[in-house]
């Protein structure tokens, strides 16, 4: 295999590493965002 | 400045947010600099060629990896010591981080490893305490996240990342302790043997998962502190 595919594979990993981290923390923003909402639905109910 | 100001959740969570973009972006110009260097204008190495070119994403994902592992028990420490919140808080947000480099260090290692061993993977001692290294994060999350009350997870979680602070030393001193197939340290604190363009790119590089790892790590308290912290109302009057 040529030099190519190991840099591929090195530095295409990293950089989809990175974009899945940095979506994990927006999901998990909106997520604690949307429990926030929640419990403020549900302290309104009350 | 009182430093004890910052250390209650609710002001950390305005200045977090507000220092997250500024690293992120900081990272990336140190980032796309480093692999401009790194890639087109560092010149090709007389025995490995093109490949060596790994080297500017697997030394600065190694190093990161030991770094946050000593932040992270650092936070545990204190959150031990002092029972803070805020600490216990933080060790949570750097172990994903320092385990996404970790990964990072290994498997890029690997194809490093295939052109210039003609291995992917050797049970050396650098490589397998590096490993090591991976299920010590994967198991202060774990532990972390495996109590009802999270104040438990906390104090179990710190006392293994406390415990797990021998495998740094394991990791650095590994290729002089053994025979290892990995190469030995190319930069020391006494000087490097690198080709200086080499040296700069690699530099750069590391300084961008530096900022990348404060932003991500910043973000991420951010989302611990909301979940944490929901049922009070400073959270209700966000």
């Amino acid at each position: 295999m040529t030099h190519e595919f190991y840099l591929w594979m090195s530095y295409g990993v990293f950089a989809v590493a990175l974009a899945i981290e940095m979506a994990g923390l927006a999901i998990r923003r909106r997520s604690a965002l949307k429990a926030i909402e929640e419990e403020r639905d549900l302290e309104a109910q009350d | 400045m009182n430093w004890f100001y910052f250390s209650s959740p609710s002001t950390f969570y305005r200045l977090a947010g507000a220092l997250a973009p500024w690293f992120f972006a900081v990272a990336a110009i140190l980032g796309a600099v480093g692999l401009y260097m790194g890639l087109l204008v560092a010149p090709t190495d007389a025995q490995q060629g093109e490949v060596y070119r790994v080297i500017f994403i697997h030394v600065p994902a190694a190093w990161m990896s030991m770094f946050l592992y000593f932040v992270m028990a650092c936070y545990a420490g204190v959150s031990l010591t002092f029972n803070t919140r805020l600490a216990a808080m933080m060790a949570r947000a750097v172990a994903p981080t320092g385990a996404m480099f970790t990964f990072l260090a290994l498997w890029t290692g690997a194809f490093w490893g295939r052109p210039t061993w003609g291995t992917y993977w050797a049970w050396d001692a650098r490589m397998v305490s590096e490993l090591v290294l991976l299920f010590l994060y994967f198991g202060f999350m774990a532990l972390a996240n495996a109590f009802e009350d999270s104040r438990r997870g906390d104090r179990a979680a710190s006392l293994l990342a406390l415990v797990g602070l021998v495998n740094l030393p394991i990791i650095y001193f590994s290729v002089q302790w053994w025979n290892t197939l990995h190469q030995g340290s190319s930069v020391k604190f006494t000087g490097s043997s690198m080709h200086v363009t080499m040296l700069q790119s690699m530099l750069l590089m590391t300084f961008a998962c530096w900022m990348y790892a404060i932003g991500a790590t910043l973000v991420r308290v951010r989302c611990v502190i909301l979940e944490r912290e929901r049922r009070t109302r400073w959270v209700r009057q966000l």
